[in-house]
């Protein structure tokens, strides 16, 4: 066991800290280190690496090169229990609790000790040491609730009591005070809760070490004793509050010069603004959905593309599945073609002309286990039937057809899906939607998340194909610098509303800073 | 979300939970106290002592059932052998005791015997789950048949009678007026509950249920608390073997037939959901009761037999909508 | 994530392909070949009796768990012994559909298939003797057959159908009940599953009983599916609900008045109260007859062990031309087999397995217990 530290020492540290999956490196050369009592902020884009360095702080991931030292002394983790056994708790972003038991189990799950004897649970004592440690940031749940009945804001704060308790692991290999990480634990508290978990985080600075990761960098600022910038990988900068401003910071988080060339602008058509109206495809008015957005208005035309850009929580997502079918809508006006439409399920925007391009395309997007061919059809057969009956030879043509449009590569149209790259899937969930004659709007989440260079430039190509032939698109993306040099109007969505609306003509576009700043 | 923390954090009450939720939850005791009062009304012959006996001894069996599939289900899964189970109990424990086919006379140790391959068999089916991670509903569907199986080749073409008498009465007779076979079921349910509420297999059941993966990744031996499960179901359907065999007096491979249904409507209408993580042996107890007074009702009423499979299926149907109602939404899956 | 397939991996795509294909045309030319198989076997059954060697005797039963069927299938092994021949037992569980793939599995062996079927339920019989007809086997089939349907219709592989009139069994244990409680007081009978057709002509039976004797009510009436443990359950609420009352039970088969019996005894009503099982005949319940003490009064035995040793007989008698089936008699063709009531006073002669000896006569002459055309 290692023991306390002389002060100023770094409590945790982390040296050349490499990690790679296939295809990208996640983590170039981090190092990052945290001293005592210090509340330590971390931001960055998505896929700049946060949640990989969490979760090889956490255990879940080895690093591949480089080391993790926890009080100076070098430590491996080969999965959660050591690292919370070496004083590392985090409060993650997902609840991880169980809602079909007690506060006091969970809180002590796999670590009852002495509080189950011979496979009885003596509750008095399980509640006792719960109380204990709900009492260490002045929380009065009772351990005895049901975690299934408490709110969000008091399961976030179980979690907190749960990630300080690593302390008292009776098998730990650390004695001393615990780092606490926060994984975005704001990104839906406001108000009250929100002073309320800030205040705890002082609180437990006293006791403590502590990783506040968070998007909102007013918060970041606010509470961190210094903040690092990680970027595609890298740690780019370490800045002292109150050295920096947000500004800064936003350039630090995203400044890149972005290649026109290889979001195809050139192609990017224009709209003469007197015609907007005549020719719009999807139009909101008011659209709201209790808790999750409100008033939302917008309208697209033939042939453009709107990008819609937010952080976690913003509703952008929400949004869009209300727009495909997929969630009810509690208010306000949608229209497809001019005419009002209501749907209930995705099969009636189906019906009305509306695509949906899934993040998740292995478990929304792709049918696994059907060929190339059915996958294709899947949507809409309609062009390639005689009434309830499949004319074999049109549907093996248009199959042919989109293959060699989208350049999927399969050996075979009757291939199983499964067995494609992750690129050519995603194109075989395009050109399912694209295929279906009825299409007139088409929305895509996140398009190209974990392809490879080169099929993003094909989805590119396509979005600028299919605008030219008169389709609408809504386009929610990973980076603000793909929203921006794809769309020709850009929505920023924040806490459910609209902030901001940007018009992103090619020669006109917004810069990245522009958004984050109505984004956060 | 603008909830007070700080005043809800006080009394950390269950007011979070809506009002209409907990109008739902309390579905099943809802309607079983409705059928009660309609059926009390419908006929001076329902709230009797007399028929509280008789439906209390009808539900024995299936209350013994239900408590030990109770475990299965809280996981997630489900088991299908239960009559298969009972068969084999059934035939070995007759063929123990005194019966007209051997000179055998083990007496009680036959029911003891019983009951333990009924746990031999939930060992099977746990450890074809947990180790080669078959479906529940498939092995059990299997070792339901392989039951089934075993006790026709003992069975012989005959039923074995059942000649010992302090068996017999455990089947017939009374104690106070109330079957002792509903004792035994008493017994049953509270040793179920007491697992539930305070032994470690119980709890562990109920967090593998609600969420196996934070289980695992808490250090939890999730494989063996799922053998448990079974285990202990499978228990309870050698027990329930023995107990139908006292009552009817013979080893009969038909002695489970119906009961499988009766147990997993019973468990679900009671608030368990199939999908694992919520209810438990109480609400069991309630589903039992409904199912049981149901039957009972709808014979005493005087309903037309050919009509009352349909009733019965209407109401039940009308009790799992009403508890899975809070879970719908668009896109969940259902299978 | 997978890089652009291999040229290996292609070739292995486009073998899989291949033997896909290959693969079909496989089993297309087996299906075909077992085709042509069959239909040649139908033109060799046209041309005349079989050679006993290509005979293969089947008899097809519920299952060998209830006493019932397995004297049914003893009897066809006596008369199996009898001629030196194997037979074979299918059992289906109660499954229809299993037992249509067990049948059809055994026509296709190849040989002349002989079968005595008991049909799971009456929309079972017609694919049963169309798929034996098909094969150009003999079958005989018994107890549930759709009400238009004829043997003729169908062809000469269908030798017969026995059915066994249910009204009869139903009436006369009604009337042996009735005498044992003095044609006075109320009953509650227990049916079978409420489709089936021996279950409604045996309540039939009852009721005809029932008009006839005016001393006597019919307090209630439940399904209890046939089965035992249900019987049970039904029958203790059924004393409750008419407690005091109830001074007979009259139950559609044997296995659901054995479980009535145990629900009588739970009130300490058993040998007080009379009981009869419609059909079966089971060992249990002539034993309780004999006895005397339970209650148990009557039952009625169609005879499994003919039912299971002629019924097989027939069929075999027309596959080797003993029996001509072209110029038989639609009554010889469709007829009810003969059904006894069983009282103290003959259940001696039931609770003894017959012997070959006995059995002898019936093999030799199976339509000896034929008592008239089915209606």
């Amino acid at each position: 066991m290692t023991g306390p530290l002389e002060t100023g020492a770094p409590v945790l540290e982390l040296r050349g800290v490499t990690k790679r999956f296939p295809g990208v490196v996640a983590l170039d050369d981090v190092s990052i280190e945290v001293r005592p009592h210090e509340v330590v902020g971390l931001i960055g884009e998505n896929g700049a690496g946060k949640s990989t360095l969490l979760k090889i702080l956490s255990g879940v991931y080895q690093q591949d090169e480089g080391e993790l030292l926890v009080r100076g002394a070098p430590a491996r983790f080969r999965g959660p229990r050591d690292a919370a056994r070496a004083g590392i708790g985090t409060v993650h972003q997902e609840q991880s609790l169980v809602g079909s038991v007690s506060v006091a189990e969970n809180l002590l799950l796999g670590a009852e000790g002495r509080s189950v004897r011979g496979g009885f649970y003596r509750w008095s004592d399980l509640n006792a040491r719960a109380r204990a440690q709900l009492a260490k940031i002045g929380s009065a749940i009772s351990p005895t609730a049901r975690v299934n009945t408490l709110t969000f804001a008091q399961r976030q704060m179980i979690e907190v009591v749960k990630a300080i308790s690593v302390e008292d692991l009776p098998d730990r290999t650390v004695d001393a005070e615990p780092v606490v990480v926060f994984d975005e634990p704001t990104s839906v508290l406001a108000g009250e809760d929100l002073e309320t978990l800030f205040a705890q985080i002082e609180r437990l600075r006293t006791r403590a070490s502590i990783i506040f990761v968070s998007h909102r960098l007013d918060e970041v600022l606010r509470i961190s004793d210094r903040v690092y910038v990680l970027k595609d990988g890298r740690c780019v900068a370490e800045r002292e509050p109150g050295a920096v401003d947000t500004q800064e910071l936003y350039r630090l988080m995203v400044g890149r010069a972005s290649t026109g060339q290889y979001y195809r602008e050139d192609e990017q058509g224009t709209f003469d603004s007197t015609t907007a109206d005549a020719d719009e495809v999807l139009g909101a008015d008011g659209l709201s959905l209790r808790g999750r957005f409100a008033d939302v208005s917008f309208s697209v035309r033939r042939g453009e593309v709107l990008g819609i850009a937010g952080v976690l929580g913003s509703g952008r997502e929400d949004l869009c599945r209300a727009i495909f079918g997929a969630e009810p809508l509690d208010g306000g006006e949608l229209r497809v073609g001019g005419k009002r439409v209501r749907f209930r399920t995705p099969a009636d925007a189906v019906r009305a002309g509306v695509g949906y391009v899934p993040a998740e395309r292995r478990f929304e997007g792709v049918a696994m286990g059907m060929s190339v061919a059915e996958n294709i059809l899947l949507a809409d057969s309609s062009a390639v039937s005689a009434g309830p009956f499949a004319v074999p030879s049109k549907r093996a043509a248009l199959v042919k057809q989109w293959i060699e449009r989208l350049r999927v590569r399969t050996p075979d149209p009757g291939t199983d899906v499964a067995t494609l790259s992750g690129g050519n899937q995603q194109k075989v969930v395009l050109a399912k939607w694209l295929s279906s004659p009825r299409l007139r709007v088409l929305v895509l989440d996140h398009p190209t998340r974990g392809l490879d260079v080169g099929a993003k430039e094909d989805v590119y190509r396509f979005v600028r194909e299919m605008c030219g032939q008169g389709l609408a698109i809504v386009l929610l993306s990973d980076t603000l610098e793909e929203t921006i040099a794809l769309s020709h109007r850009v929505l920023v969505m924040r806490d459910g509303r609209v902030a901001a609306h940007f018009d992103a003509a090619p020669g006109a576009k917004p810069t990245q800073v522009d958004l984050v700043e109505q984004m956060v | 979300m603008n909830t007070a923390v700080t005043t809800r954090a006080t009394t950390g009450s269950p007011t979070a939970v809506p009002l209409g939720r907990r109008v739902l939850d309390a579905g099943p005791v809802l309607a079983l106290v409705l059928l009660v009062v309609v059926f009390s009304l419908a006929t001076s012959r329902f709230f009797t002592l007399p028929n509280a006996a008789s439906i209390a001894n009808q539900a024995a069996i299936l209350l013994v059932l239900a408590t030990g599939a109770t475990f299965v289900i809280l996981l997630g899964g489900v088991d299908l052998s239960i009559e298969g189970v009972m068969a084999t109990s059934s035939l070995v424990t007759v063929l123990l005791a005194a019966n007209d086919r051997n000179g055998n006379h083990l007496g009680y140790v036959a029911v003891l015997v019983g009951t333990a391959v009924g746990a031999l068999f939930g060992l099977v089916n746990g450890l074809l789950h947990t180790r080669l991670k078959i479906p529940s509903f498939m092995v059990t569907l299997g070792t339901g048949a392989i039951g089934i199986g075993i006790a026709t080749v003992l069975f012989g073409g005959q039923p074995p009678q059942l000649l010992d008498d302090g068996l017999r009465a455990w089947g017939t007779e009374r104690i106070a007026g109330m079957p002792r076979l509903v004792i035994i079921a008493v017994a049953v349910l509270a040793l179920g509950y007491l697992i539930q509420k305070f032994t470690r297999i119980g709890r562990y059941i109920l967090v593998i249920g609600g969420d196996e993966q934070i289980a695992r990744l808490a250090g939890v031996s999730v494989a063996r608390y799922k053998l448990y499960a079974f285990v202990l179901a499978g228990t309870a359907s050698g027990l329930a073997g023995a107990m139908a065999s006292t009552q009817l007096g013979v080893g009969d491979v038909q002695v489970g037939s119906g009961q499988l249904f009766a147990t997993i409507t019973a468990v679900v209408v009671g608030g368990t959901a199939l999908t694992g993580g919520r209810g438990g042996v109480p609400q069991t107890l309630v589903g039992v009761l409904l199912i049981s007074v149901l039957a009972n009702g709808l014979i005493l009423v005087g309903i037309d037999p050919s009509i009352q499979r349909s009733v019965q299926g209407v109401v039940i149907v009308a009790a799992i909508a009403a508890t899975a109602w809070t879970q719908r939404h668009r896109l969940r899956v259902i299978k | 994530m997978m890089s652009t397939p291999t040229r290996r991996s292609r070739l292995r795509h486009r073998w899989a392909r291949r033997s896909r294909v290959g693969l079909a045309c496989v089993g297309l030319l087996g299906l075909l070949a077992a085709g042509c198989s069959s239909a040649s076997q139908d033109s060799a059954s046209q041309k005349g009796p079989a050679n006993p060697k290509d005979l293969v005797l089947v008899q097809a039963i519920r299952s060998l768990s209830n006493p019932y069927h397995a004297e049914w299938a003893k009897g066809g092994e006596m008369f199996a012994a009898s001629v030196g021949m194997p037979v074979q037992t299918l059992t289906d569980e109660g499954d229809s559909q299993r037992q249509l793939t067990q049948i059809k599995q055994v026509l296709a062996s190849g040989k002349t298939v002989v079968l005595n079927a008991d049909p799971n339920t009456t929309s079972d019989t017609q694919a049963i003797v169309r798929a034996v007809q098909d094969a150009g086997g003999f079958v005989v089939s018994q107890w549930n057959k759709p009400n238009g349907l004829t043997p003729e219709q169908v062809g000469n592989s269908w030798v017969a159908h026995i059915g066994f009139d249910g009204n009869t069994g139903g009436y006369q244990t009604a009337k042996a009940l009735f005498a044992a409680m003095n044609n006075t007081g109320g009953i509650i009978a227990l049916q079978g599953i409420l489709d089936d057709v021996p279950a409604k002509e045996r309540f039939a039976g009852l009721q005809k009983a029932i008009a006839e004797t005016p001393g006597v009510q019919l307090l209630d009436q439940q399904t209890a599916h046939w089965t035992r443990n249900e019987a049970f359950q039904v029958t203790q609420t059924l004393l409750a609900k008419h407690a005091g009352q109830v001074k007979g039970v009259w139950a559609a088969n044997d296995d659901m008045a054995l479980g009535a019996i145990q629900a009588l005894r739970a009130v300490g009503l058993a040998g007080k109260v009379p009981i009869v099982g419609a059909s079966d005949a089971v060992p249990e319940a002539l034993q309780d007859i004999q006895a005397g003490d339970t209650g148990y009064v009557a039952t009625v035995s169609t005879d499994a062990y003919w039912q299971g040793g002629a019924g097989l007989a027939l069929a075999y008698q027309a596959a080797t031309g003993k029996f001509d089936v072209a110029t038989a008699s639609p009554a010889s063709r469709s007829f009810y087999g003969k059904e006894f009531l069983v009282t103290k006073a003959n259940v001696a002669d039931f609770l003894k397995t017959p012997t070959p000896t006995d059995l002898a006569p019936d093999f030799a002459n199976p339509q000896a217990r034929n008592v008239g055309p089915l209606q």
